[in-house]
């Protein structure tokens, strides 16, 4: 050690140019004392802002949270530590800073002054709100998980609702012709037993095309020779004519030979939009299907008279589980549309709908030629 | 909702004895125990009921939901479920700030429940208008906003400063156990978002009951040009400038509003 005397600390000089803000405040709110490091923050005098509301440094929003938040915390427990505020400069610009707060309280208890230390906290600020930000995302995040989740449990719910539609059917079924009904009698039930059979396996099917396409595979597509898409479509009309004998289908195609696709596939979207208008549309005006060739381009559609849909839903029709439109009776697992755009898609084509008051059109375009891979997303 | 339910979600404490109930309900920024000063004085000849509302200080957070309480409605529906809970009728509601908003929200609905009105520091609208002067402008209350949404520091539990020596208030002992006017940083962001954007002016001329607006002087939030027009548009209110300085007279000058409010409640009963 040595004996060298310590220099004296200037405690004036520490107050005034203290690497730190001080300021003490009446309980008026008025700067009773001010330093030089606080006044410098601010582009000010010392001597100039005593006097001054604590008001007229401090940013609006620092303002209005220290009459509402840290005032009336200062009165009931004496001290703050870790506040934040901003303060406002001559300019106009804003100071971030942090600080303790303490009443200076009389001998009888009176509030004589607030005395406030702050400090720069611009770097902090910045890390602050990057924290904040990733909070907010992180929270989106797990919102969309939890919703994706909820989904599925909805869906499954849905599936095991719509499968055991079917089943009773076909267990009703069974109990019947064990009755030994009459021949005409067991014809009948034996064809609605295959028709639930029917509708089972087309759920089954909408399933598993929907976990292909949301396993990022894809629909899988088989482009035979000869795809007679034609006589697919034709087949499928007959075949949604039988469901539903009462709907008037009129049917304008062109010559399709031509047109490269998995013909099952695209009579599988045909039969999606077909049953779909059956289901939504006006009962007594009819449901067309059309089909259009123009250049490279293949046009299909299906449309159906009835309510509009409305605008806003547009993009999410084809968007898995939307059954907003569902009506008394329709039933399914809201994947239709969803399988629709897919087989579209995996053409190399695209879906759109259009609906007024007058008709609701849902329209299919895809190349005619079988697209390369690299070249899928020539109709886009 | 079960009673019991009400009060929990609420924090609703009860003190002091009478036949009438006065009901303190705090503002944006603080909690219930910004009236203490004041409730404590009426003990003796009053029932005096406190609470946080939904989101301040030892409310039930898990009750918060955004939508409910994205208009004072939604604060003004508590009170009359703690007003429910607790079977009151002929009772008086003590808001400050937005809170006599609310309470005044209240009154309209139960008149009988809420029998009487105390505004404290009271603005229908913060926000400028044509004619009315509220002191804000939009472009502030925006900034107000961000700000809030910027600094958390200060405003949640967590941060909750310790208490230190507090020997020249030794009466705030025991309250000085927990910290005070804490609340999710993120709620608090809210509801100055519903406090400060409100128009309730419309609400003022519908308020049923007596009712006494007590206005401070030099108080950035509630100037005293909107005290004045709330007075002007409430038909039964009695309009006092109380010598109290900022917004928080229930803090900085306990006595005066006590005094104020046991005149303007002595002469019914």
């Amino acid at each position: 050690m040595t004996s060298s005397p310590l220099p004296a600390e200037d405690l004036l000089d520490l107050y005034d140019a203290a690497p730190c803000g001080y300021v003490s405040i009446t309980p008026r709110a008025c700067i009773a004392k001010i330093n030089r490091t606080l006044a410098d923050w601010v582009l000010r005098s010392p001597d100039e802002l005593v006097g001054e509301s604590i008001h007229d440094i401090l940013s609006f929003g620092g303002k209005i949270a220290f009459e509402t938040h840290l005032a009336p915390m200062l009165r009931l427990q004496n001290e703050v530590h870790e506040i934040a505020l901003d303060l406002q400069n001559a300019h106009g610009e804003k100071i971030p800073v942090i600080g303790n707060a303490r009443e200076k309280r009389g001998p009888s208890g009176e509030h004589l002054f607030t005395r406030l230390t702050l400090f720069k906290a611009v770097e902090r600020r910045t890390f602050e709100r990057s924290l904040i930000e990733a909070k907010i995302r992180a929270e989106e995040r797990f919102k969309t998980e939890h919703d994706q989740l909820e989904l599925r449990d909805q869906f499954i719910a849905v599936l095991g609702h719509d499968l055991r539609n079917p089943l009773a059917a076909v267990g009703a079924g069974i109990r019947l012709l064990g009755k030994q009904p009459p021949a005409e009698r067991r014809e009948l039930i034996l064809n609605e037993m295959q028709a639930s059979i029917s509708r089972a396996n087309d759920l089954i099917d909408d399933v598993l095309d929907f976990a292909m396409g949301r396993l990022g595979t894809g629909i899988q597509l088989d482009y035979p020779d000869q795809p007679k898409l034609e006589a697919m479509l034709r087949q499928v009309l007959h075949e949604i004519q039988t469901i539903a004998p009462a709907h008037k289908i009129v049917c304008a195609l062109d010559d399709l030979d031509e047109v490269e696709c998995d013909p099952d596939r695209i009579g599988q979207l045909a039969s999606n939009l077909l049953s779909n208008a059956v289901k939504y549309g006006d009962r007594e005006r009819p449901i067309k299907l059309e089909s259009r060739i123009e250049g490279e381009l293949l046009q299909l559609s299906v449309a159906n008279h009835g309510n509009p849909i409305p605008e806003h839903m547009h993009i999410k029709l084809f968007q898995p589980f939307e059954r907003g439109l569902v009506t008394g009776g329709a039933k399914g697992l809201g994947l239709g549309l969803f399988i629709v755009n897919e087989i579209a898609i995996a053409h190399g084509g695209k879906m759109s709908v259009s609906s007024s008051d007058e008709e609701t059109r849902f329209t299919l375009t895809m190349p005619v030629k079988k697209p390369d891979a690299a070249c899928s997303m020539a109709v886009n | 909702m079960e009673k019991q339910d009400v009060l929990v979600r609420n924090n609703v404490t009860l003190h002091g004895k009478g036949s009438r109930a006065l009901v303190f309900a705090h503002g944006f920024g603080c909690d219930k125990h910004m009236w203490t000063d004041v409730s404590t004085q009426f003990e003796e000849d009053y029932r005096t009921i406190l609470f946080d509302h939904v989101g301040a200080g030892e409310s039930d957070l898990t009750a918060y939901d955004s939508r409910k309480y994205a208009s004072l409605a939604g604060y003004a529906q508590d009170l009359v479920e703690i007003g429910e809970a607790l079977d009151l009728s002929d009772a008086v509601i003590v808001g400050h700030s937005v809170s006599s908003m609310i309470g005044a929200l209240a009154a309209i609905a139960r008149p009988q429940m809420f029998s009487e009105l105390v505004m404290v520091g009271p603005s229908p609208r913060y926000i400028d208008d044509g004619d009315y002067t509220g002191g804000f402008t939009r472009e502030q209350i925006d900034e107000l906003l961000i700000f809030l949404e910027e600094n958390h520091l200060g405003w949640s539990a967590a941060l909750a400063p310790q208490i230190m020596g507090n020997a020249d208030r030794p009466e705030l002992g025991d309250r000085l156990t927990k910290s005070f006017c804490a609340t999710d940083p993120e709620i608090a962001r809210e509801f100055a978002g519903v406090t400060f954007y409100s128009d309730n002016r419309e609400d003022l001329p519908k308020i049923p009951v007596r009712t006494l607006v007590l206005q401070c002087q030099q108080d950035i939030i509630a100037p005293e040009a909107v005290g004045e027009y709330v007075h002007a548009k409430v038909p039964h209110s009695e309009y006092i400038l109380l010598d109290a300085t900022g917004h928080c007279p229930n803090l900085s000058a306990p006595e005066e509003v006590t005094r104020a409010i046991r005149d303007f409640l002595a002469p019914s009963r």
